[in-house]
């Protein structure tokens, strides 16, 4: 965890007596089996939860399809949250999956109000830039969503993507980019550079 | 200058995403939407572009922009800014490096713009200065989050509805021919699709 914030941009030595606090309120976490739904982000959650270890679906349901689609791939040493509870006080869009065996820890929403009075200019610094580096990876994925060919799709997220393309199975990269099963299995007959 | 109506239309637009806390944030915020200044812009000038050096927050009164991402050789829309809404280079306003977008006028336009040093200067104090940054952050996350599940529909039509639910007028203020470039379509696929929903 203090890796995660080391590599926020904003971070320097002066934050490190907030970041231990933030560490040492953050309570023993949850394992979770590949496939569960993490019920503990329910309507009214509005903790913060780190991804210690494994990989989340973030799930969405889609007024165009039948069943609920992916919105992203949640990486290891990643912070998550219930955005739609956080930021506008709404029941939550979004879930999310253990895409394989997980384990997260918790910063309750109590601890970090507490954390804020405390350390007020650092909390919120960290805070921003967190949000920050979720913003701007959504603009780069929209970037990749923008691509009019599948293997250029493809070939983003073996370049930026890297720790997640070696895990998602094909469904699931389909989702990811944004493109149907038959396009992505036409785009790896095409090219056999693209096999797992 | 701007008029009275057009800087309580900023101040309202302003009160519409931070919730002020005591009278002073509200004189902050009052004194901040006095420091904005009125811009006419023509059809194809840029409100901020790829040399800019300092990232201005514009609130739109009147006319469309298009934000474009550059990549490579090419740039394609990224968003769109209408009236009522904040338009930004996050680049410089948000993180103070070099803007990877520029924002372009759709149509004659008319803007209240906020020059950078007093967004710094309420940053830099703190309060109302930071809700402002997060409301703008908070802003950005849910736009590309509406248009991220606009860019996973795999058929133009799906497109095009997940679309119209985020912007209900977009098609009277997008010209087609941006409109099929936001969508990453064809125009003769959006023309197909926009009658296969009744549009055309």
């Amino acid at each position: 965890m203090r890796t995660y914030f080391e590599s926020l941009p904003v971070y320097s030595e002066y934050f490190d007596e907030a970041i231990d606090a933030i560490i040492a309120a953050m309570d023993s976490g949850i394992r979770a089996e590949k496939g569960r739904v993490l019920v503990e982000l329910g309507a009214t959650n509005k903790d913060f939860w780190f991804l210690k270890d494994g990989f989340l679906k973030e799930m969405y349901r889609s007024p165009y399809a039948k069943e609920d689609t992916l919105f992203n791939m949640i990486p290891p040493s990643s912070i998550f949250v219930n955005e739609d509870t956080l930021f506008a006080n709404q029941r939550p869009q979004h879930y999310f999956t253990a895409y394989t065996s997980v384990e997260i820890l918790r910063l309750k929403e109590e601890d970090y109000m507490r954390l804020l009075q405390q350390y007020p200019v650092v909390i919120n610094l960290l805070y921003l830039s967190g949000t920050a580096e979720i913003q701007k990876s959504r603009r780069a994925r929209l970037s990749m969503l923008r691509m009019n060919k599948t293997p250029d799709r493809i070939e983003w997220v073996q370049q930026q993507r890297r720790e997640l393309y070696h895990i998602m199975d094909r469904i699931t990269l389909a989702q990811y980019i944004g493109v149907s099963r038959a396009s992505l299995y036409r785009a790896f007959e095409k090219n056999k550079k693209y096999q797992f | 200058m701007l008029s009275q109506k057009d800087v309580e239309r900023l101040h309202y637009g302003l009160l519409s995403h931070i919730q002020l806390q005591g009278d002073g944030e509200a004189e902050t915020l009052r004194a901040l939407s006095n420091k904005f200044i009125l811009r006419n812009v023509q059809s194809g000038d840029t409100l901020w572009d790829l040399d800019s050096e300092s990232g201005d927050l514009h609130f739109i009164l009147e006319g469309t922009f298009a934000e474009y991402l550059k990549r490579g050789a090419q740039s394609f829309i990224l968003r769109f800014y209408r009236p009522g809404k904040f338009a930004f280079s996050e680049d410089l306003l948000l993180y103070s490096k070099h803007s990877d977008t520029f924002s372009k006028a759709l149509s004659s336009a008319k803007v209240a713009s906020l020059p950078s040093v007093y967004f710094q200067n309420a940053l830099r104090q703190g309060g109302l200065g930071v809700k402002l940054m997060e409301v703008l952050i908070s802003l950005s996350m849910t736009e590309y989050r509406n248009t991220t599940y606009e860019m996973l529909q795999t058929s133009g039509t799906n497109r095009i509805h997940a679309a119209l639910e985020q912007f209900p007028d977009l098609l009277h203020l997008i010209p087609r021919r941006e409109l099929a470039d936001y969508l990453g379509i064809s125009r003769a696929s959006l023309f197909r699709s926009l009658k296969e929903i009744g549009h055309e």
